[in-house]
């Protein structure tokens, strides 16, 4: 049946509200957005979360110290390291701990090797919701599994180390595992290339990428985003700069700030820069790694904090987590609070979303590069 | 590290029984008419608690004052304290080092019955704070009076209680043990 109209505006259409998630494959973990679309343009977001809530902080008042240590990777599961390292930096204040030099540089080296598995594994994904279902993941994936085995050797986990404790850190590795690590930060930068060369000037890439989701400076501002995302808006934020801690001062690496639009190719190119920061700490760590204890004191299950209260933040592959700490002193904290990258980042997504048509959802969603458990703890 | 030597005074400071003298920030606010108690410093950051009345103006004041600048809210935090429910706000900034803990609290003397402790929303003037205090309204129970979107975050909407509270019953299976309104 032929359906004649004079004029293109007397069409009428309805808002449509369609529920994306929670099960959808982009939305890496359990995210529902309803959706209110007018024909493909997205008018109104409405974010659910909660559906990966495993009451973290509850928990936290409800375990020993020492249990609640070993709990906290999971926090951010892609990122391990940072959480530990946030909370031990929290408990070290309220203690007072100064934490031997080895143990800081450890510290360093293996968070540093987790933001480069944290990317990679947003790179590949990424790539997959553009699309690009051409078996790209596989070679980001190929570097991830190499620090996998290197996590392993050391800390016992592949992913969720509960390396970092209070006071220092749990094992010191071997003179062969500095070896292969050398052997691994030498062939990075290639390998880096080798994605480049696929990706960054990739035609389909850039029509996919360039100029979509434009994340206004002052906006991120008043919405408290970090991490890259902030910096690809020409913000310099980067706590290992700006607020520098442990050794962070004694290494020489640059703050990536790409500072063109703030659209997703610049999300995209600062996480591709910064991973290359991150292999130049890693071999300079190796260089200058002092001999020495790694921990303060051996940990045994009756650990317990001083009293007080204590805001402990570190820079995350996703902005800046943090840890709220009240201690009274007992064998279980009184209340823990987490500051996480991915909620903060992710109350963004109305503001960004809103005016684009429906394909670029997931190309906007997916640099923000949130994680769904570090959303809903 | 400055913070550590801070912390070591901070139990010295707790004795002396005459209230602190105003920190860099709340001289400012007191400038500016807006008064607030000095509380002990948590390691080494300046900590002050505010009347809920004066908690918007001063909170404008401190982000958009060129001299100040604390434009980076970090996180809205509630805590269930032995005599208060607290509302703590992390401020910190995009261009300087500098922090500030902003704390209200409520003393549950003055919460009625069955009812919840109220706190003025800053979500007007600071997006950032729109999860945060769904999510301390959620788990703390405490109620930002003027919230755009007062509705729990990551609980289902028809839970029972507020789990961070020191008095919360778990229910024995949160399954089949429902709320009775539930349409679940």
């Amino acid at each position: 049946m032929a359906l004649e109209l004079s004029r293109i505006e007397d069409l009428k259409t309805d808002e449509m509200i369609i529920n994306m998630g929670p099960q959808h494959p982009a939305t890496h973990g359990v995210l529902r957005l309803i959706l209110t679309l007018d024909g493909e343009v997205v008018k109104h977001v409405e974010p659910v979360l909660g559906h990966l809530h495993r009451a973290q902080e509850w928990q936290g008042q409800n375990r020993t110290w020492f249990q609640y240590q070993a709990l906290i990777d999971r926090v951010d599961y892609l990122s391990g390291m940072f959480t530990s390292w946030a909370m031990a930096r929290a408990c070290e204040q309220l203690d007072g701990t100064v934490v031997p030099k080895r143990a800081e540089y450890l510290r360093v080296m293996l968070s540093e090797m987790n933001r480069i598995t944290s990317h990679l594994l947003w790179l590949g994904t990424y790539l997959i919701d553009l699309g690009a279902m051409f078996g790209f993941p596989f070679y980001p994936f190929r570097e991830r599994e190499k620090l996998f085995d290197l996590f392993e050797e050391v800390a016992g986990q592949r992913m969720m180390f509960n390396y970092i404790r209070i006071g220092g850190v749990l094992r010191d590795p071997k003179p062969e595992w500095f070896a292969q690590l050398k052997k691994f930060t030498d062939e990075f930068p290639d390998r880096i290339d080798e994605y480049e060369a696929i990706v960054t000037q990739n035609p389909i890439f850039l029509d996919r990428t360039k100029g979509v989701g434009i994340l206004n400076k002052q906006l991120a501002m008043d919405y408290g985003v970090t991490g890259p995302c902030i910096r690809s808006s020409g913000v310099e934020l980067d706590l290992r700069k700006t607020k520098p801690y442990s050794v962070y001062p004694e290494l020489d690496f640059k703050t990536i700030v790409t500072d063109h639009d703030g659209d997703t190719w610049d999300r995209y190119m600062a996480r591709i820069l910064e991973m290359r920061e991150s292999n130049k700490i890693i071999q300079q760590c190796m260089a200058q790694i002092p001999d020495g204890d790694i921990i303060v004191k051996k940990q045994t299950a009756g650990l317990r904090v001083k009293a007080g209260e204590g805001f402990a933040a570190v820079e995350s592959p996703r902005g800046i987590i943090g840890c709220y700490v009240t201690s009274t002193g007992g064998e279980k904290p009184f209340r823990f609070r987490w500051r996480n990258p991915s909620f903060c980042n992710l109350s963004i997504l109305p503001e960004l979303l809103v005016g684009s048509p429906i394909s670029d959802i997931m190309a906007i969603f997916g640099s923000i590069d949130i994680i769904l458990p570090d959303v809903d703890r | 590290m400055t913070d550590d030597a801070n912390a070591k005074k901070e139990p010295a400071a707790e004795k002396v029984e005459a209230p602190l003298p105003p920190g860099q920030y709340g001289q400012f606010l007191k400038e500016h008419g807006i008064n607030s108690e000095r509380l002990a410093d948590s390691c080494g950051v300046e900590t002050i608690s505010l009347d809920g009345s004066q908690l918007d103006a001063a909170l404008r004041l401190l982000k958009s004052s060129s001299e100040i600048k604390l434009d980076l809210l970090l996180t809205v935090s509630g805590v269930d304290q032995i005599e208060t429910f607290d509302s703590v706000y992390h401020l910190w900034s995009y261009s300087h080092t500098n922090e500030l803990v902003v704390k209200v609290r409520v003393p549950k003397t003055a919460v009625k019955e069955g009812e919840l402790p109220c706190v003025p929303t800053i979500t007007g003037f600071w997006p950032a704070a729109n999860w945060h205090e769904r999510e301390t309204y959620d788990l703390v129970g405490i109620r930002y009076s003027g919230h755009p979107y007062p509705r729990r975050i990551l609980n289902p909407w028809d839970w029972d209680g507020h789990p961070l509270r020191r008095d919360y019953k778990q229910p024995v299976d949160a399954l089949n043990d429902k709320n009775p309104h539930s349409m679940r």
